[in-house]
């Protein structure tokens, strides 16, 4: 029998929406040959490499899609063939954006609740602190509660079948109990505590991960009111790493 | 909220069974070094803490119970992360729980085993926790939860004589103790605006459980050993008023100013004093100032008195405190009497304790109150019980009546009072002369006095048209009886003078008085006849001032006689007559004569009796021959009219004895003449 061999490092994207589902869009495709057809008759062993990648985008797995980057090896056969996969994770490495401004507003409801939250940054590393305070305005209903979540929004596909899923990663109680008018209420969130992503714009124009800080209010009806703000998550590369092997510093695509 | 007293204890119990199984199971994890879980149960034994369901008492007991068992957890960390030097992880993960009471009762823990491994900065950690427990804006679990701040850094404060130098100094303990109690105070403040109007006192209840919560801070201010007296007075004192102030709160301000006033040394109040003061002037309204300045009286009281070199010679205790005193009363214009009267007599303690030679005080004390009293009279309605127990305070301490009389304001006080209450103090002053057996011996004290007890001499305008209970009357104005004897001077001059304030007095208490009042006064009056007598050599005018009591004596007798005591008349005529016979004079040989023609005049005239007339013809024989000094002129008719009046008797045997009786006027009856 002849037996093929054939090595195929193939990088692709598999992009499931909901009106999309089994779509897969490959962005990187290289191929090696690694063997001749012939015969296998004993284990042996085939060096290969692959020079100058490029990793545009960071690895990715979601609610309705994924972006990964794996290493196939098919041996090709008569009848059937034998594959191998290996998945790889790329990491997007930013460095500290140039401008990153605090991000403050007054928001209320009139002659109900004004209050004006400041959250540090509006660009946080994904090892990151929020740190902030709510100040108190104007307070004229009971609340009961007050808490900070960290809501991602994945959207898949485009025009008229956008899809937009999400996902409450986190819920952190900043305040019990009901303040009164000039109260000052500190905010610390450490990111690090959440599984994180990086903020991803139009991936391939295929999808996006944005994330939202969602300022929530909860008077004794358990009405709720609250405020969205977008935040940008970059990755920022670990201290640990080498200097040489602190790979490409990506291009600053997160404006 | 569960309300009644069951459902509280079921979710008390309920609460409790958790705490007790996380907390095993914390311990557990730790035992095995198994931080991560130990943490997470320490957690679910912590969200016990977020209950809105319990009350105060209830919460407490809680509070207690999970506190306990975090010094486990706190004793676990000091042991394993110190070694290790990873406590500034340890700081950042229990920040990730998601819940804010637990995540910072963590907080706290972690953050105290912080400080003690002397890897940061004292003042940044301490400022840290004390501004991140903000989060918490509910009273009940705020309370709580800083009230466990305050007491986990007990020890970790830097103070003075701790020998840690890093960045973390005294004033930066003050400033967090002062920011958690002004936090504090907020909440708890908080609490009386809170719920329906109808429940306020129910509420009003629950803080004052609450109370000490907020005291606590104070006390460990005091603690400090870096507050001097000039921290005290330029940096702690008045960020403390200033709260005070602000915060509006009469039950906060009531207590928290008896609090300083308990937790803080004399020597602060001292330095302070019109600080402190001026902040209890402030119209409040409703807070009763009364309790913490008649606390802060006392005791700086007790601390000159321990001690007099206490108190610097620049501070005028008295002059400062009677002066606020009067400012706060006339400020307060709704200030019920007995709130007034406590005041005065804080003050009036205060003058007799510390500055017992300064009677002035005490009488200025006297006169602030009559100026209130006599401005609005309104003022002093009702107050008539706190009013005498007022004006016992200086009675009982002085025990003797010559300083009373000597303030002048004392008499003008009584004024106010109502007629029983009034006459209960005169009958306790005159039992205080009688019992301390003072003299009051000049004839100016003599009257003040008699004006001072004018209730027991005589009547009064504002006295109930009702007759007395006769028995009391009788024991009261026996008193006054006997009082009369203690109104003498060893001076007959001044006796005399004594004598007829007492008669200008005493008359004016009318009939139903004078049988009691006056017989007192007519035995004086002999007994002054005989000590003139006995002086005879050293003074020369000695018979006309005899023959003057004798007229004296003359006049009393015919009141009683007018009145219609006969018997009572009778008796004391012939006793009269007795001391005119002794002192042997001209004029008083006439006036005995008067008085046993007198005498005689009543037997004959009012006694009808048979007995009593035995009885009395008896006694004037045997007055009579007593006598010695009577001229043979004098004697004979009297004798005579021995004899008839004798023979005059009803029955038969009575005039026997009565005739045998004269018969030892004949054989023994002394006169002049026959000279003994």
């Amino acid at each position: 029998s002849i037996i093929d061999c054939r090595l195929k490092a193939v990088v692709s994207t598999q992009s499931t929406g909901y009106y999309d589902r089994g779509n897969h869009y490959e962005f990187v495709k290289l191929d090696k040959d690694l063997a001749r057809p012939g015969e296998l008759t004993e284990s042996c062993s085939f060096p290969f490499e692959f020079l100058k990648v490029v990793k545009q985008y960071e690895s990715y797995a979601g609610r309705n899609c994924r972006l990964r980057y794996f290493l196939r090896v098919a041996v090709s056969r008569r009848l059937v063939d034998i594959v191998h996969e290996r998945e790889l994770m790329v990491h997007q490495l930013s460095s500290y954006p140039e401008t990153n401004s605090s991000l403050k507003m007054e928001v209320g409801i009139e002659d109900c609740l004004h209050i004006e939250f400041e959250y540090n940054r509006s660009k946080y590393h994904l090892n990151d602190v929020i740190v902030g305070k709510i100040y108190f305005i104007l307070v004229r209903i009971k609340i009961k509660h007050m808490e900070l979540s960290i809501i991602k929004r994945e959207t898949t596909g485009s025009g008229p079948n956008t899809y937009n899923e999400n996902e409450q990663i986190s819920r952190y109680e900043i305040m019990d109990g009901a303040p009164v008018r000039g109260e000052s209420i500190p905010i610390r969130l450490f990111l690090s505590a959440y599984d994180l992503t990086p903020t991803m714009k139009d991936v391939n124009k295929k999808f996006s991960v944005r994330y939202y800080l969602n300022l929530v209010l909860v008077d004794e009806e358990d009405r709720r009111y609250f405020k969205q703000q977008e935040i940008t998550l970059w990755r920022k590369s670990p201290t640990s790493l080498k200097p040489e092997n602190r790979g490409v510093v990506a291009l600053e695509n997160h404006t | 909220m569960a309300n009644s007293e069951t459902e509280q204890a079921k979710y008390l119990d309920a609460a409790k069974e958790v705490v007790k199984r996380e907390a095993f199971n914390m311990q557990r994890a730790l035992d095995k070094g198994q931080l991560m879980d130990g943490l997470r149960h320490a957690t679910e034994m912590l969200n016990e803490l977020r209950t809105s369901i319990l009350m105060p008492k209830s919460y407490y007991e809680l509070y207690m119970m999970v506190t306990m068992e975090l010094t486990h957890l706190n004793m676990y960390m000091s042991g394993e992360f110190i070694k290790e030097n990873k406590i500034a992880d340890l700081y950042e993960l229990v920040q990730h729980a998601g819940n804010i009471v637990p995540r910072l009762y963590l907080l706290i823990t972690v953050g105290v085993v912080y400080i003690k491994s002397q890897e940061c900065s004292r003042k940044d950690i301490l400022q840290d926790l004390v501004e991140m427990c903000r989060g918490v804006q509910h009273p009940l679990r705020g309370l709580f939860l800083r009230n466990f701040l305050l007491t986990s850094t007990r020890d970790v404060l830097p103070d003075i004589d701790d020998n840690i130098v890093d960045s973390g100094t005294i004033d930066d303990s003050i400033d967090f103790i002062l920011l958690n109690f002004s936090e504090m105070n907020k909440l708890w403040v908080r609490m009386q605006h809170q719920g329906h109007s109808r429940d306020r006192t129910k509420r009003e209840q629950e803080r004052l459980e609450l109370k000490i919560l907020v005291g606590t801070n104070l006390e460990r201010l005091s603690r400090l050993e870096g507050v001097t007296v000039s921290k005290y007075q330029n940096h702690v004192l008045p960020a403390i008023l200033k709260q005070l102030i602000n915060c509006k709160d009469s039950i906060a301000q009531e207590y928290l100013m008896d609090c300083i006033i308990q937790v803080f040394p004399d020597e602060f109040h001292l330095k302070t004093l019109d600080t402190f003061l001026d902040t209890c002037c402030q119209p409040q309204g409703t807070v009763n100032v009364r309790n913490i300045i008649i606390s802060i009286i006392g005791r700086l009281s007790n601390y000159a008195q321990a001690d007099p070199s206490n108190i610097p010679e620049d501070i005028e205790l008295f002059q400062i405190f009677s002066g606020k005193v009067t400012q706060i009363i006339q400020s307060r214009t709704e200030m019920p009497p007995e709130d007034i009267l406590a005041l005065q007599s804080a003050l009036i303690k205060l003058a007799l304790n510390v500055y017992p030679s300064e009677t002035g005080y005490v009488d200025k004390v006297l006169e602030n109150t009559c100026n209130i009293f006599n401005e609005e009279r309104s003022r002093a309605k009702g107050c008539s019980a706190e009013l005498s127990r007022m004006l016992r305070v200086p009675i009982d301490h002085y025990g003797d009546i010559l300083t009373i009389i000597q303030l002048e304001h004392f008499t003008q006080l009584f004024g106010f009072l109502e007629y029983k209450s009034r006459k209960e103090l005169c009958v306790y002053l005159a039992e205080n002369v009688i019992q301390t057996e003072t003299h009051i011996d000049s004839h100016d004290q003599v009257d003040l006095f008699l004006t001072m007890i004018s209730c027991l001499v005589t009547d009064q305008a504002d006295q109930s048209a009702e007759p007395e209970d006769p028995e009391d009357f009788e024991i009261e104005q026996s008193l006054v009886g006997r009082l009369v004897h203690q109104l003498t001077s060893g001076i007959p001059d001044q006796q005399f003078l004594i004598l007829n304030t007492c008669k200008k007095h005493l008359l004016t208490g009318g009939d139903k008085r004078i049988q009691y009042t006056l017989p007192s006064l007519i035995f004086r009056a002999i007994q002054l006849c005989r000590v003139y007598h006995d002086l005879a050599a050293e003074d020369e005018k000695w018979e006309k001032k005899v023959t003057k009591i004798l007229m004296y004596i003359n006049s009393l007798l015919s009141t009683l006689v007018k009145a219609e005591y006969w018997d009572l008349a009778l008796r004391l005529f012939l006793q009269a007559a007795l001391v005119c016979d002794m002192v042997g004079i001209q004029s008083a040989e006439t006036a005995g004569y008067e008085f046993v023609s007198q005498a005689f005049a009543i037997y004959e005239e009012e006694v009808s009796d048979s007995k009593a007339q035995l009885i009395a013809i008896s006694l004037i024989v045997a007055t009579f021959e007593r006598t010695i000094n009577f001229s043979e002129e004098n004697h004979e008719p009297l004798r005579s009219q021995c004899l008839r009046a004798s023979s005059k008797l009803l029955k038969k045997p009575d005039q026997c004895r009565a005739v045998s009786l004269c018969a030892h006027l004949y054989w023994s009856g002394k006169n002049r003449e026959m000279a003994g």
